[in-house]
């Protein structure tokens, strides 16, 4: 063997031995959800919502600020996406512009008797960019603690603003709940129900009724908040609690007018726990708060006790309880039972660990596949690909006799450089793969009929046999680039615009195109040059 | 053995004007008959990642009828499903429902609408309506491990978090005997492992239900308008990609024969597609990007034996019919080779592939049949009138690569 076959073989060697050892170790195959069964969802974090809670949020400071740096008479109101204030005279406009210093978020714009704020883009970028990126934690978080194996969650989108959730091996029967934990913000608010309630915190029957009785306008700064039902109710009319599923909605009880003031909210939590009430077996949940949280609960309950007023546990825009006061709560320790089902405390208590979304989510896709439909389809899917090669295989050994070996030699080195590639990159295998599996076979066969159908030309015009192999492996060189150069765009462009499946697709084709370019012009040629080398004077080419 | 004993003389740019024309006019026609500009009307099956809507796929043990199936969702209140039945397995009655979106329809919709149709496919499970006990093939997971740390059939020692810990291997093992048979139809097909006592509280709080959901799927209508978008911009990159790489490594009358003959492919396996009832899904969005990729590898064949004859001094002279022509018959075996090898994967993938790969491999099967014919009849006869018209033929000489 001459130094330069011997240097080629050593390469061909090097890169089976390679691909086989990534190969090998099965389990770094991964199957994609269509064929392993699992769920799959997509959701859209709504960034509009985190600019809404900001712009209240701010009010809610700003009029405090207003109120200690001596303009008692300011009101400030939300107009849309405008922050208005009134009652800011203009001679005292440099004060204003000290307190506003603080809010470098906004823009403002003075008028004679106030100014109106609006969000610098910037600003809002980065409050859209940080409910994503909270988004994307919470979920992480939350489907930690729920426990599914093996969980995969991306950030995509140009703004980054969409996430992809998979949950292999998940159920239907799950997916509900998930849906629930994934969309929910978790955002716990603690107010206080509105002073003009004339209820006294029991609440309207409908929401229709409420307005009716404030003739269509609520009162300044409040509004009405739905309360579902509590397992004490159902077991009250006569249902079994337990039947109740965990994630699904519970029906509306009341219409509750509550203050539009948040005094503390669940940002502050430490600590959450399900438990049960031990003498009323009644679910209930306990929190203990941070320090600020604590202190903003005492300043609550405080005015709560002083005024005879309704403590109002909102989650996620819902009343879960009504708390009445005594006295002033000092140490930041919550209980709560209320309007929830034993089934609902161990999500509830997970979403208040977790932390609140900044925004709620949109679900744009959600899919679930049992793996008996996965199961069924690597099976035909895996059997069609077979007959498909199997065929090539005996066709090319009938046409080309030797030289189709040579091709079979070609192909085997072809499939173990695509499984080695795939398994490097770690990649999915997913029903549409299984596919370009298939069909790059087929085209990577391709390579060898135009060198095969070249060499025989030039033989036919008076070659001798290392001169048409030469010719023919010269000359076909720049058509077989060519052509898979066509296809590598086709295949790249899939990569980038596609997602799941499709990508799983654009991988394999990726990968066989790479590989059928490589062991077409460098593994077959090897091959016949090994041929000639042993043996010299050769007078007829097998082909 | 060989395609043809003597190298064939065929005048293919004989036929040049009639192929124009039958071609353009099968698409023609195949464009007048879906009628696109229709919108909803259009004879277009979109599937529901691009209308929004709800795909679902569910088996029943034992037979159904489709009819059976429709009347139970009617009155169920879903009143605009598309039901199409399966028959893969022998037993079980396999059926796909889809249920388009409404415009303005949020996830809180789709998921009442979901509730809705999985309540009206529980009246035709038959052991539903004299057993009340809950469905073992399609109760929630969290609630079996609930109900076994609730009842405790082993009679474990420790709190709740040990007895969950301990009991959740069973679970595991019951899912995935459920999931293997699905439907489970007999309490022997439980693991043969599962201890007697956690057998027989299945048995006796579970029923078996005929019905097992295999796929549920639901898009929003808010990202269906993207993905018809994105397809169209992947589709237009790549065409672009290559008009750009064909002008770079050949000459501009080329580059033009080739996206006309992908032009002609995309058209043509687009109105076949739909002629035959295929839905379109994203995957088969795919094997349309595959087949602009293969259809111009076909073609770059051709092309390349032009450019190479283009420089031999035999055909200094000649017009370039003649020079097109040959250049055709001296590829011609090779041509039909290539296109059967990939074409029988394809037909393999379409007959055995089972119905998720047969939308898919349609579109590559009949790319695959027009890439060859459009290489010698569409693309080819582009270079020869644009040559023709433009007086080309020396410059597709100076412009080559000239290469040994």
């Amino acid at each position: 063997m001459t130094k330069r076959s011997l240097w080629r073989l050593t390469v061909t060697l090097l890169i089976c031995g390679a691909c086989a050892y990534f190969f090998i170790p099965l389990s770094q195959v991964r199957l994609g959800l269509d064929l392993k069964g699992g769920v799959h969802f997509e959701l859209e974090v709504q960034g509009q919502e985190a600019l809404e809670a900001d712009l209240r949020d701010t009010r809610d400071r700003l009029q405090d600020r207003l109120k200690e740096k001596g303009f008692p008479d300011a009101v400030l109101k939300l107009d849309g996406s405008v922050l208005r204030a009134e009652g800011v005279p203009a001679d005292q406009r440099p004060a204003a512009e000290k307190v506003l210093q603080a809010f470098y978020g906004y823009d403002a714009v003075f008028t004679a008797t106030g100014f109106s704020l609006t969000q610098k883009a910037a600003y809002q970028k980065s409050l859209k960019d940080d409910a994503n990126k909270r988004a994307l934690q919470i979920i992480e978080n939350r489907i930690n603690q729920f426990g599914v194996a093996e969980p995969e969650i991306t950030a995509t989108g140009a703004e980054g603003n969409r996430i992809v959730v998979e949950l292999p091996g998940v159920g239907d029967a799950e997916r509900e709940r998930i849906k629930g934990l994934l969309t929910t913000p978790g955002r716990l608010e603690q107010r206080l129900v509105a002073k003009a309630d004339p209820t006294s915190g029991r609440g309207f029957p409908t929401r229709e009724a409420a307005l009716a009785f404030f003739k269509g306008t609520l009162p300044n700064n409040t509004e009405l908040l739905p309360e579902p039902v509590s397992e004490h109710d159902l077991r009250l009319q006569g249902k079994d609690p337990s039947v109740h599923k965990p994630g699904e909605e519970l029906p509306v009880r009341a219409w509750v007018l509550v203050e539009e003031k948040v005094y503390v909210d669940g940002a502050d939590i430490n600590k959450a726990d399900p438990s049960v009430d031990p003498t009323t077996d009644a679910p209930q949940i306990n929190y203990t708060l941070n320090k600020k949280g604590a202190d903003d609960f005492a300043v609550l309950s405080g005015i709560a006790a002083d005024e005879q007023r309704l403590i109002a546990i909102v989650l996620d825009r819902k009343i879960v309880s009504t708390l009445s006061c005594r006295e002033k709560i000092i140490g930041g320790s919550v209980r709560i039972t209320g309007h929830f089902t034993k089934a609902d405390t161990e999500d509830f208590a997970l979403k208040l660990k977790s932390g609140a979304m900044r925004a709620s989510m949109k679900f744009l896709e959600e899919r679930a596949m049992g793996p008996s439909l996965g199961a069924d389809s690597i099976h035909s899917g895996v059997r069609a690909a077979l007959i498909g090669f199997i065929t090539i295989i005996g066709f090319m050994v009938f046409y080309y006799r030797w030289s189709g070996v040579n091709a079979i030699v070609a192909l085997t080195v072809n499939i173990i450089v695509m499984l080695g590639l795939m398994g490097s990159f770690h990649a999915v295998i997913t029903l549409p793969g299984i596919a370009g599996f298939a069909l790059t076979i087929g085209m990577a066969v391709d390579a060898n009929i135009l060198i095969f159908e070249r060499i025989r030309e030039e033989l036919g015009n008076g070659k001798s046999i290392p001169g048409a192999i030469q010719m023919g492996f010269d000359k076909v060189f720049w058509t077989i680039v060519d052509s898979h150069v066509t296809q590598l765009f086709a295949a790249m462009l899939l990569f980038i615009f596609g997602t799941g499946p499709v990508k799983g697709f654009a991988v394999t084709l990726t990968v066989g195109v790479c590989a059928s370019l490589f062991t077409s012009i460098y593994i077959s040629r090897f091959i016949y040059d090994w041929i000639l080398e042993r043996h010299p004077g050769i007078k007829t080419l097998s082909i | 053995m060989k395609v043809f004993e003597h190298l064939p003389h065929i005048d293919f740019m004989k036929y040049k004007g009639i192929a124009l024309a039958i071609s353009w006019s099968i698409i023609l026609a195949c464009f007048l008959w879906i009628h696109p500009w229709k919108g909803a009307d259009a004879h277009v099956k979109l599937g529901m990642q691009f209308t929004g809507g709800i795909d679902m796929m569910v088996a029943f043990k034992g037979d159904v009828h489709q009819d059976d199936l429709r009347a139970a969702l009617y009155n169920g209140g879903v009143r605009d499903a598309g039901v199409v039945a399966y028959r893969d397995k022998p037993g079980t009655s396999v059926f796909s429902i889809k249920v388009k979106a409404k415009k303005g329809q949020d996830e809180k919709d789709s998921s009442a609408q979901i509730k809705q149709i999985t309540d009206a496919l529980k009246h035709l499970d038959a052991s539903a309506a004299s057993d009340h006990r809950a469905d073992l093939n399609t109760e929630s997971v969290g609630l079996i491990a609930d109900s076994w740390v609730k009842t405790n059939p082993l009679a474990l020692p420790g709190d709740e978090t040990a007895l969950r810990m301990a009991y959740e291997p069973w679970v595991n093992k019951v899912t995935k005997a459920r999931e293997q048979y699905s439907p489970m139809s007999d309490y022997n097909q439980l693991p043969q492992d599962l201890p007697a006592s956690l057998r027989s509280s299945i048995e006796k709080e579970y029923r078996l239900g005929t019905l097992s959901i295999l796929k549920n799927e639901s898009f929003s209508p808010s990202i269906s308008g993207e993905w018809t978008w994105k397809t169209l911009k992947a589709v237009f990159w790549a065409m672009g990609a290559i008009l750009v790489y064909v002008i770079f490594r050949f000459t501009v009358s080329f580059s033009v024969g080739g996206i006309v003959a992908l032009i002609h492919d995309i058209l043509m396996a687009l109105g076949l597609f739909v002629l035959f009832g295929f839905e379109f899904s994203v995957p088969v969005v795919a094997s349309f990007l595959i087949l602009i990729g293969y259809s111009m590898a076909d073609t770059i064949v051709v092309f390349d034996r032009i450019r190479e004859n283009s420089h031999k001094p035999e055909y200094r002279r000649v017009d370039i019919t003649k020079l097109v022509n040959d250049s055709i018959n001296q590829t011609l075996s090779r041509t039909i080779l290539t296109s059967l090898s990939v074409l029988f994967v394809a037909f393999c993938l379409l007959v055995w592939g089972g119905h998720a790969l047969r939308d898919l491999s349609f579109p590559i099967f009949i790319g695959v049949i027009t890439g060859t014919y459009s290489s010698i009849f569409i693309a080819s006869p582009v270079v020869v009138y644009w040559d023709h018209w433009f007086g080309g033929a020396e410059k597709i000489k100076q412009h080559a690569h000239p290469r040994t």
